[in-house]
């Protein structure tokens, strides 16, 4: 009975990392722990499938990079995080605030193309 | 929907808070210009002094011997008016709104307590709707429009917080609360619900009286 506990645990493992796997796949939500305290559930976004319906092929559609307030159009920021220049409070006329920078990037495309959600409970919905 | 959203937050809130604004002015101007015509002594007597003083007095809670008479109703009325004010202006979602459309933030309450807020303003309106079929003096004075107001303030907390807590149908929910909201906005100029403009001057009208005239306080 006794060699049948490494089996389950073997087991038990692998199935755990498999799902921490799936997880990263098909993540779901924008990471909202930036936010010292965050008032809405994160906002529903499924990268591919998103982009996919979206038409978006450019990373920097998004992931923009601006210097000294000009947008640079070559350039892309996916290796960093929203909240490596958008701070939670703006501060002058740096960087828009995170939240403001999340908002215009979504909302404000949302609404210019007439597609995707743009109330408030549409991306941040409650399990 | 993004149509109807839209147009419900976009011209329709405007048309709303133009009514809303151009309206109270309207009543304002309309009730200096008859009081002038046909009361123009009460002018006379007039005072910022003893209108503050009774403004202030009717401001505080258990501030005035009426309010002390009636305890319960006074701690009502107070969180009731208090939170129907606070919420939805320092409600986060709103002022995001406003900032998207004018530039323009200001600092928001945490939504848990906006929430809290929102559950005491539809808890006053239904005490306020017993309240008027229970009591036999509120009856005597109460017609059906009473609970038509009653209804339409009450409807954009009720919308707002099934909206925000997302319990069923939010789309049409959240429409629901915009335009609950507008028809309250447009309602206040010109039903009883005025007396957001009316009850200040009225109270100061008073207390000059009581003040100045009878030499006695009002409240």
């Amino acid at each position: 009975m006794k060699s049948f506990v490494p089996v389950w645990l073997a087991i038990a493992l692998a199935l755990l990392s498999a799902a921490a796997l799936k997880a990263q796949e098909d993540m779901r939500t924008v990471p909202n722990d930036a936010f010292v305290s965050p008032q809405r559930p994160p906002s529903v976004f499924v990268h591919d499938a998103h982009n996919e319906a979206a038409g978006i092929d450019e990373c920097n559609q998004c992931h923009h990079v601006y210097r000294d307030g000009e947008l640079v159009a070559d350039e892309s920021s996916e290796d960093q995080r929203c909240s490596d220049c958008h701070a939670e409070e703006a501060a002058g006329d740096g960087p828009p605030a995170l939240m403001d920078a999340f908002h215009g990037n979504c909302k404000q495309c949302h609404l210019e193309n007439g597609k995707g959600p743009v109330m408030c409970g549409e991306c941040h919905q409650r399990q | 929907m993004h149509t109807i959203y839209e147009w419900v937050a976009g011209p329709l809130t405007w048309i709303a808070f133009l009514i809303f604004f151009g309206g109270l002015l309207y009543r304002l101007v309309r009730l200096v210009t008859l009081v002038r015509r046909k009361e123009p002594f009460i002018f006379t007597y007039m005072s910022l002094k003893y209108g503050l003083r009774s403004i202030l007095h009717w401001s505080l809670p258990f501030g005035t011997v009426n309010w002390r008479l009636h305890p319960v109703l006074t701690i009502v009325t107070f969180a009731f008016h208090i939170c129907l004010l606070a919420a939805p202006i320092f409600l986060m979602a709103h002022a995001i709104l406003f900032k998207e459309a004018w530039g323009v933030g200001w600092p928001s309450l945490p939504d848990a307590v906006a929430d809290g807020m929102t559950v005491v303003v539809i808890a006053g309106a239904i005490f306020f709707l017993v309240r008027r079929i229970v009591r036999p003096e509120v009856r005597f004075v109460t017609s059906a429009s009473d609970y038509v107001l009653l209804a339409i303030v009450a409807a954009p907390f009720v919308t707002g917080f099934i909206a925000y807590h997302q319990f069923f149908a939010y789309r049409w929910m959240l429409v629901a609360h915009m335009v609950s909201g507008q028809i309250m906005l447009v309602a206040i100029p010109f039903t009883r619900l005025a007396h957001m403009l009316f009850a200040p001057l009225t109270r100061a009208y008073m207390g000059s009286e009581f003040g100045g005239v009878r030499r006695a306080i009002d409240w």
